[in-house]
């Protein structure tokens, strides 16, 4: 079921663009990672989908309703970048202050409240003042806030940013395991390596409009490079392969280039070997979502169908 | 829009703001006490309350009158800093977006902390009012006439402030809302006393841009009816009733030279729903 859908959403501030005729489906259940550079339009897309800026054109819906509607937002949880409260709340005030506007009552709340402090490793500190947690900790705190109300939806902006690696690796496994009770996170970050390891589904945005939309390994699948050690090479072959990637590089016996995919790694290899070449040893290359996000942001490719 | 009223009185609460403004009101009451005192010292006041005249009345309730007139600059500051970036400063710092994400209008989030301020408000300017009224029954024993209904007009000032600045914040920044607030009060403040200095000299043209400043702010034309009311009130046969001889003349530019029209406690009631309206409005159609 798709649980979130955006439909040629376009948003204008004045003359600059921050969305461009944006297409988007996520379904229920998937962790949707959503990068781009700074200033790509990535925040304001959520917050078109958080009711809180109205898009110039097209339509948004989240959990079937206009992101405006009060009754989809009570399905929906929601951490901002740079996560900042009321400092003059303790934590489980706060916490227990956002159950309520979730549509909890009081008790319950407060339970809840226990439950998601629990979650998110701040259990004992909820009877802090907020303006003393560290960065780290009003990071949590903003996490256990926007999963009190049981969210179908969970909107998270740069969630670990604050975090160090035992908290970061604390936060993945907590969407893990959102994930297996049948949430669905739209995870905005700017950590690629992260995304690689919890994302379900990518789209990449770069100047208002996105540019790659699919699964991590779809999306890797593209281009892939591939580094070989070999001696025998004519300046024939090197020519003929030079045509192929003319960005090919040759440093003593190791010849490294781009092709198309994987599949055409065994093509090479039987043509340098007719060609003359003995093989020694080769190395396919892992594209990253890091290469393939770098590589998209300078191409500004247009996929989004 | 209840939830969002406890949590913005609270958050008055315990931000200190109702014990700053608490001890700089104490500050405020044991200088006003102090002259109030030794002014009343010299003058022999019958401690029979029966037996107070109508000029030892007067002297009262100008003193009483100037005490609100300068207790009305604390409200007023207070309304408007407690209020002027209630939106914007919120959104300038980040801590709104987390409470717009919920299932909350709004207009509820707005509404609600216009009646959470308003609730601290109207609790703080009725102390201060009953600490005035009781001072001055203690020095003088005159019991304030119209007391009751002097206090709800005295509450409405603050609510008058909270709404334009309210309304600003939907919309400017902090600075700019404080700037624009601040310059409207000293407006309403300048006009009444020009209002009323332009009576006393004949002068229509002074009177006319008293009654324009009411309309663009009704807070000062708010504090002529609470002087008015207490005059209007004053007991019969204590001598008010002296042919050709207005009693607010006694309380000079403090006074309110003519009692104020019902209508302007109508304009003041709808001014503030209107303002309320315009800033929900406001509010709701803009990106955050």
């Amino acid at each position: 079921m798709v649980i979130i859908e955006v439909r040629n959403l376009t948003k204008v501030y004045g003359r600059q663009v921050a969305c461009r005729d944006i297409c988007l489906s996520v379904e229920e259940g998937q962790i949707f990672g959503f990068l781009g550079p700074n200033g790509a339009g990535k925040s304001t897309l959520v917050k078109i989908l958080l009711g809180l800026v109205y898009p110039t054109a097209g339509e948004a819906k989240v959990v079937g309703c206009a992101p405006q509607d009060i009754k989809g937002r009570r399905q929906v949880g929601f951490l901002p970048e740079n996560f900042r409260m009321h400092g003059w709340l303790k934590g489980e005030e706060l916490v227990a202050f956002h159950a309520r506007l979730a549509g909890l009552d009081g008790r319950t709340a407060k339970r809840r409240a226990h439950e998601v402090l629990e979650l998110v490793g701040l259990a004992g500190e909820g009877r802090k003042q907020v303006a003393n947690y560290s960065k780290g900790m009003q990071q949590r705190l903003g996490l256990a806030a926007a999963l009190v109300g049981d969210p179908r939806v969970v909107f998270l902006d740069e969630p670990t940013s604050a975090l160090d690696p035992l908290g970061r690796r604390q936060v993945r496994e907590i969407l893990l395991t959102l994930r297996e009770a049948g949430k669905t996170i739209f995870l905005n970050s700017h950590l690629l390596s992260e995304v690689e390891q919890v994302c379900d589904r990518v789209a990449i945005i770069n100047r208002g409009t996105v540019v790659a939309d699919g699964r991590p390994e779809e999306l890797q699948a593209g281009s892939a490079k591939v580094a070989i050690r070999l001696d025998g090479l004519t300046g024939e072959l090197v020519a003929e392969l030079r045509r192929r990637d003319p960005d090919l590089q040759l440093e003593g016996d190791r010849l490294t280039l781009a092709l198309n995919g994987r599949v055409e790694i065994a093509a090479l290899v039987t043509r340098l070997v007719a060609g003359g070449c003995r093989i020694y040893e080769v190395t396919p290359g892992h594209n990253s979502l890091e290469d393939i996000f770098v590589h998209l942001v300078k191409e500004g490719e247009l996929v989004c169908g | 829009m209840r939830l969002m009223a406890l949590f913005t009185f609270r958050e008055a609460w315990r931000k200190k703001v109702v014990l700053l403004a608490g001890l700089l009101t104490l500050a405020f009451l044991i200088l006003y006490g102090t002259g109030l005192h030794f002014i009343v010292g010299d003058i022999a006041y019958s401690t029979d309350h029966a037996a107070v005249s109508f000029f030892e009345m007067m002297e009262a309730i100008t003193l009483f009158s100037m005490g609100i007139y300068f207790a009305g600059f604390l409200v007023a500051g207070l309304a408007i800093l407690a209020a002027v970036g209630s939106i914007a400063g919120e959104i300038e710092n980040g801590t709104l977006y987390p409470l717009m994400a919920r299932p909350l209008s709004r207009s509820d989030l707005l509404l609600g902390k216009y009646f959470g301020l308003a609730a601290m408000l109207v609790t703080y300017a009725a102390f201060f009012f009953l600490a005035l009224a009781g001072l001055i029954y203690w020095q003088t024993g005159l019991i304030l006439p119209g007391l009751a209904p002097a206090l709800g007009l005295f509450i409405l000032k603050p609510l008058v402030l909270l709404s334009i600045t309210m309304l600003g914040t939907t919309r400017l920044p902090t600075l700019g809302n404080g700037v624009l607030a601040f310059g409207l009060y000293a407006l309403a403040v300048a006009g009444g006393m020009m209002e009323q200095i332009g009576v006393l000299m004949g002068s229509p043209a002074a009177v006319y841009s008293g009654v324009i400043a009411s309309f663009i702010l009704p807070a000062d034309a708010v504090y002529r009816m609470v002087v008015a009311t207490v005059i209007d009130r004053l007991p019969i046969g204590s001598g008010q009733d002296t042919p050709f001889f207005n009693p607010q003349m006694i309380l000079g530019p403090f006074g309110s030279q003519f009692t104020p029209s019902d209508w302007m406690l109508v304009y003041t009631f709808v001014y503030i729903v209107i303002l309320l309206a315009i800033a929900v409005r406001t509010f709701n159609r803009r990106d955050i």
